[in-house]
C-alpha cells in the first residue's frame, strides 16, 4: 500500500482506537479505527482503493463486492472487527489475475459494461462463481441477482454468463471457457 | 424465442450478429478505476455535506451556524448569505436557489453546507446548525395546486407552463366517430437510480480559478452557472464531466456542483462532496408523474377521427427541464398516426413534492403508454388486428409532423411495424392471449406497440454544437467534444464514425470528451443528439481532413497525390503505408490539421415553437405472464425493431435498446417512487426496487438502417427510444393477458387482483 490517508488520530491512549490486522490483496496491513468502521470506507478513504463503489451502502447493489477469505462479500456490510486475521481481496488485485481474465473478456465482449459503476463488483461476483465446480448458467444467473445494473438491461451480463458457463453439449464449441 | 439463425426480413439487421470492437473503456471499468469523478479521493481534501430541509414547505425564519462553525475540524459553513454572485439558476426559468434564502420548497431542499476535515465532523456540524422554520401549507397535489386558492410555491403562481395544440375540424371528426374510447391514465414518479450518486470534487486551481470534477452532461454550462454564482469570469472555472456512473437524464441539470464550488471557494481548499443514497433520492430529479385524459375515436372502417388529450404533470418544487418535458408529452401525444383532428392540452404544476426533471424517454413515454392503450382499445372495438389497425392509420411518409410542423420525411414507423409483424414472437402466438398451469393460473398476453420519437432539441432551444477534429502531437486522431460518456458508448460511436468517414483504423482514434480545458462548447449530451451530431461533424470535416493530410504527405514524400489515400495507421500509397499519423504529426508540426466544426442550433423550416424536425421510430412486442395466484407479472420476452438510420456501433445500439427497454418495462411493472405529504417513501435500493437479472426478459433486437431516399438527417439517436417503446409494449401485453385495459402504472399485484375480479364479475 503506497498511498494511504491516515485515519483519525487519537488524542490520548485511553481513546486510541483499536488496531485490526488483516491481509489486503496479499499484503499484511494494520489499521487503527473504530470497530464498526466499514470495510468499504476503509478501502476507499484510507487505502485509496476505489474499485469498490458506494452504490447503496446497505448490501443491495453489489457494487462494493470484495472477497473475504475467498468468498464474495459486500464491503459496505463488513466492519473492521470482522476483518481481524482475514484475507481481503479487491478488484484492484483480482482484475489482472488469470482467474478473472475469462470473466473480464466475456463482460467486455458481450456488452456487459456501460457506465461501468457496477462492473468491478460484477467481475468479483462472476469470477467467484466461475471458480465453482459444477456451476451452470441458470444458477449463476440467479446468484448474480445480488448485483444491480441500471444500464445494460442485463442482456450483456446474461450473454457473458452464457459464454462462461456453456451447457454440457455446447462446451466444445464455446468461444470462451 | 431468440432464433439467431432464423432468416431476417429484408432490410433488417441483427446487431448481435455484427462484429464490433469492445468499447474502449471496458477494461478500465472492469478494473474498477476508469476515473469516476466521485472517486477522486486524495489526502488533504475536505469533505462536504449538505443540510436539507426536513419540511416540504416552510419559511426560513433564521439560520444559526455559530455552533457548527465553532466545532473543531470545521472549515466552512455556508448559507445563501455566502453566495457572492447569482444565487439562483435554471434552464428556462431561473427559479432554483443554490442554497435556500427565505423559503424551502421540498424535502431535501438545500439550506446550508459544511466543509470539514472528515465526513463525521461534517455531519456533526450539520446537526449543530439551528434552522428556525415557520411551516407553510404543503402543496402536494398538482390538481389542487392549480386552484386559485392554493398556496403559491413560487411568486408567479403554481402554473409553470401550459400549451394547447388544435388541428383539423373537431366537429367533423366527432361526427365521423363510430368507436370512441375515453379514459384517464396515470403514470408514476420513476427514479433514475444511477448507481453512482451525485458527487465529485471542487478545488481551487492555485491561480485564482476553480476546477470542478463532477459527472454532468454539459461541462460548459456547469462552468457558466458556477462562475455566475461565484461572480468570476467563466474562463476561470474549469469543468470536467466525464466519465459518468450512470445518469439517464438525472445528471443533466446541475446537482451538487454549486454547493461544492461555494465550499471550495470559501475555504480555498479541495472539497469532495458525494451524496449518500438517501440524500441523493431526496435531492435528485425524477420522472414527471402525469395524469393523462384521452378521448380518441375511429370510424366504422377503423380510420382515426378525433383525438382529445389533457395532460396534468407534477414538476415538483423547481422547473429544471419541466416545460420541455411537458412540450415533449404534447408533441408525442398524437404518435405517428393520422388523426382527422387533434386537441391536445397540457398543464405543468409546481408543487412541494420532490423535483421532476429530465429522464430518458423525456415526457413522451408517459403519453405513449396512454396512446398505445387507446390504439389497442380502438382496434378491439373496430374488430381489427392491432398491427393492421396501426398500419392503416400511419401518416404518409411526407406528411407534416404530429403538431402539423414541417418535418424530415420519414418512413421509420412503416418499416419498423412491417418488420415486427414478421418477428417469431408476434407470428407464433396468433391467439395473443392464453392460459396455462394448474387451473389456468398463468395468464399470457402478447402486446404490440409502435412509437416514434423526436431527435435533438428541435426549434426554440439555444444550443448549437462545436467540435474539433485534430491530429494530436503524437499522431492520434482526436475528435474533441464537450459531450460526456454516460455509459451510452459515445466513445465507440466516435471511434466507429471516425473510421467510417476518415478511413482510419479504430486504434488511430482518441475521442476527447467533456473537459472545458480541451474541448469546445458542444451543448449538452441529451435528447438523443450526440451520435447524430458526431456523424454530421465528421461527415462535414472529412474532405478538408483528407485534403490536408494527403497534401502534406505528397509534399513530404514527393508522391503524386492521386496515388494517396487515408487508411489504417496513416496515409497509404499504391504499395502500402507511406506515412503513419505519428510521422505526419511530426512533419506537419504546427500545421497539423485542427478543424473546427460548427453546427448551429436546429433551424427548422417550421414556425411551430417547441417542436422537432427529425424523428426515429421503434416497434416492439412483449410477452407478459401474469400469475393469477400471486398477482405478480413477468415480462418473459421482448422483440424490438428500431428504425433509426445507420447503426454507428452495433454493440452500442444493442446496449441502448436492451438497457432502455428494461427501464421502460420497470416503469410498467414495478417502479414508483411514492411521495406522501412531500416525503419520499423509499430512499434506497432495498425499498425502491429496480430490476435484477431475474426480471430481465429475453430480448431480440433488430435494426432497420434504411431511410427515405435523399435523407440528410442521418442516424437518429438510440439512447431513449427503447424506454419509449417498452413501457407501452409491456402495458399492452399485460392488458392482453388480463383482458382488461391498463390505466395506471405500475401494474402491481393489487391492481392485478382488482382487474382479475373485473374479468370474472
Amino acid at each position: 500500500m503506497n498511498a494511504c490517508i491516515p485515519l483519525a488520530v487519537a488524542e490520548n491512549a485511553d481513546t486510541a482506537p483499536p488496531a485490526w490486522s488483516f491481509v489486503l490483496n496479499g499484503q499484511a496491513v494494520e489499521v487503527h479505527c473504530a470497530p464498526d468502521q466499514r470495510l468499504l470506507s476503509l478501502l476507499r478513504e484510507h487505502f485509496l482503493l476505489v474499485g469498490a463503489k458506494p452504490g447503496c451502502e446497505v448490501g443491495r447493489c453489489g457494487a462494493c463486492m470484495v472477497w473475504l477469505d475467498g468468498q464474495p462479500a459486500n464491503s459496505c456490510l463488513l466492519m473492521a472487527w470482522q476483518l481481524e486475521g482475514r484475507q481481503v481481496t479487491t478488484i484492484e488485485s483480482l482484475s489482472c489475475t488469470p482467474q478473472a481474465a475469462p470473466v473480464v473478456a466475456a463482460l467486455a465482449q458481450s456488452g456487459g459494461v456501460q457506465c461501468g459503476y457496477c462492473s468491478a463488483g460484477m467481475c468479483m461476483g462472476l469470477t467467484y462463481l466461475h471458480q465453482q465446480p459444477g456451476m451452470d448458467a441458470p444458477t449463476a444467473s440467479a446468484l448474480m441477482c445480488g448485483h444491480l445494473c441500471r444500464c445494460t438491461g442485463y442482456g450483456g451480463i446474461q450473454r457473458a454468463i452464457d459464454a462462461l458457463f456453456p451447457a454440457p453439449d455446447q462446451r466444445n464449441s464455446a468461444g470462451i471457457s | 424465442m431468440t432464433q439467431p439463425n432464423a432468416p431476417l426480413p429484408a432490410g433488417v439487421m441483427r446487431p448481435l450478429a455484427h462484429a464490433d470492437l469492445a468499447r474502449p473503456d471496458a477494461l478500465a471499468k472492469l478494473g474498477g478505476n476508469p476515473g469516476y469523478l466521485s472517486d477522486r479521493i486524495a489526502p488533504g481534501q475536505l469533505r462536504g455535506a449538505i443540510l436539507g430541509s426536513p419540511h416540504p414547505h416552510a419559511r426560513i425564519v433564521s439560520i444559526d451556524t455559530a455552533a457548527a462553525r465553532a466545532l473543531p475540524g470545521v472549515h466552512a459553513v455556508v448559507t445563501h448569505a455566502d453566495i457572492p454572485g447569482q444565487a439562483d439558476y435554471g434552464l428556462r426559468r431561473v427559479d432554483r436557489p443554490a442554497l435556500c434564502r427565505d423559503r424551502v420548497r421540498y424535502v431535501g431542499d438545500a439550506v446550508a453546507a459544511v466543509a470539514a476535515d472528515s465526513l463525521e465532523i461534517a455531519h456533526a456540524a450539520l446537526d449543530l446548525i439551528a434552522v428556525k422554520y415557520e411551516l407553510l401549507p404543503a402543496v402536494t397535489c398538482p390538481q389542487t395546486a392549480l386552484r386559485p386558492e392554493a398556496t403559491a410555491v413560487h411568486a408567479g403562481g403554481n402554473l409553470l407552463h401550459q400549451h394547447r395544440h388544435r388541428l383539423g375540424d373537431d366537429g367533423a371528426a366527432d361526427a365521423a366517430t363510430v368507436h370512441r374510447v375515453s379514459a384517464t391514465y396515470e403514470t408514476p414518479r420513476q427514479m433514475h437510480a444511477f448507481l453512482e450518486t451525485e458527487g465529485g470534487v471542487a478545488e481551487p486551481d492555485g491561480q485564482g480559478g476553480l476546477c470542478l470534477y463532477f459527472a454532468n452532461h454539459n461541462p460548459e454550462r456547469e462552468r457558466q452557472v458556477v462562475a455566475a454564482l461565484l461572480d468570476i469570469p467563466p474562463e476561470r472555472v474549469h469543468s470536467v464531466g466525464s466519465p459518468v456512473g450512470g445518469s439517464y437524464g438525472g445528471k443533466d441539470e446541475l446537482t451538487v456542483q454549486p454547493i461544492a464550488a461555494l465550499l471550495a471557494w470559501k475555504t480555498q481548499r479541495s472539497v469532495r462532496l458525494h451524496l449518500g443514497r438517501a440524500q441523493s433520492t431526496d435531492f435528485g430529479v425524477k420522472r414527471h408523474p402525469m395524469r393523462i385524459q384521452m378521448e380518441s375515436g375511429c370510424d366504422a372502417r377503423g380510420r382515426l377521427t378525433c383525438h382529445r388529450v389533457q395532460i396534468l404533470a407534477d414538476t415538483g418544487a423547481y422547473a429544471t427541464h419541466g416545460p420541455e418535458v411537458l412540450d415533449a408529452a404534447l408533441e408525442h401525444a398524437p404518435g405517428p398516426y393520422a388523426w382527422q383532428s387533434i386537441d391536445i392540452a397540457g398543464r405543468l404544476a409546481y408543487t412541494n413534492n420532490g423535483v421532476a426533471g429530465a429522464f430518458r424517454g423525456f415526457g413522451a413515454v408517459q403519453v405513449q403508454f396512454a396512446l398505445e392503450q387507446q390504439m389497442d382499445r380502438l382496434a378491439h372495438a373496430a374488430h381489427l388486428d392491432p398491427a393492421d389497425f396501426r398500419l392503416r392509420n400511419l401518416k404518409p411518409v411526407d406528411a407534416p409532423g404530429p403538431l402539423g410542423q414541417i418535418v424530415v420525411p420519414f418512413d421509420g414507423p412503416q418499416r419498423a411495424l412491417a418488420a415486427l409483424v414478421r418477428h417469431p414472437l408476434w407470428v407464433s402466438h396468433p391467439q395473443r392471449h392464453w392460459s396455462d398451469g394448474p387451473g389456468g393460473r398463468y395468464r399470457h398476453g402478447i402486446g404490440l406497440a409502435l412509437v416514434h420519437r423526436s431527435d435533438g432539441f428541435g426549434k426554440g432551444f439555444p444550443f448549437g454544437c462545436r467540435m474539433e477534429l485534430a491530429l494530436a502531437e503524437d499522431g492520434a486522431i482526436e475528435l474533441r467534444s464537450g459531450f460526456t460518456e454516460l455509459g451510452q458508448n459515445l466513445l465507440s460511436a466516435v471511434r466507429n464514425t471516425c473510421v467510417h468517414f476518415l478511413h482510419c483504423g479504430p486504434d488511430d482514434v482518441r475521442p476527447v470528451l467533456g473537459d472545458t480545458r480541451c474541448t469546445p462548447d458542444s451543448g449538452p449530451v441529451a435528447a438523443s443528439r450526440a451520435t447524430t451530431l458526431v456523424w454530421h461533424a465528421l461527415q462535414r470535416a472529412a474532405p478538408q481532413w483528407r485534403s490536408q493530410l494527403l497534401a502534406a504527405t505528397a509534399q513530404a514524400f514527393d508522391v503524386a497525390r492521386e496515388n494517396l489515400r487515408l487508411g489504417a495507421g496513416g496515409v497509404h500509397g499504391c504499395a502500402g503505408l507511406i506515412a503513419s499519423y505519428a510521422q505526419l504529426a511530426l512533419h506537419m508540426g504546427a500545421q497539423r490539421p485542427k478543424i473546427t466544426i460548427d453546427q448551429p442550433p436546429e433551424v427548422t423550416p417550421s414556425d411551430a415553437p417547441d417542436t422537432h424536425y427529425v424523428f426515429g421510430a421503434c416497434a416492439g412486442v412483449a410477452h407478459a405472464v401474469v400469475d393469477s395466484w400471486t398477482g405478480s407479472i413477468r415480462i418473459t420476452e421482448m422483440a424490438l425493431v428500431g428504425a433509426v438510420g445507420p447503426v454507428v456501433s452495433p454493440m452500442g445500439y444493442l446496449g441502448q435498446l436492451e438497457g432502455g427497454a428494461l427501464m421502460g418495462q420497470a416503469l410498467c411493472t414495478q417502479e414508483s417512487l411514492d411521495c406522501v405529504d412531500g416525503h419520499y417513501q423509499q430512499r434506497n435500493l432495498d425499498s425502491y426496487l429496480i430490476p435484477t437479472l431475474a426480471d430481465a426478459p429475453s430480448m431480440d433486437v433488430w435494426a432497420i438502417e434504411g431511410l427515405p431516399e435523399g435523407d440528410t438527417a442521418g442516424p437518429r439517436g438510440t439512447g431513449e427510444i427503447s424506454v419509449n417503446i417498452a413501457t407501452p409494449a409491456c402495458a399492452n401485453a399485460i392488458a392482453c393477458a388480463l383482458q382488461s385495459p391498463i390505466e395506471s402504472l405500475p401494474v402491481r399485484p393489487a391492481t392485478v387482483f382488482r382487474l382479475l375480479e373485473g374479468v370474472f364479475a
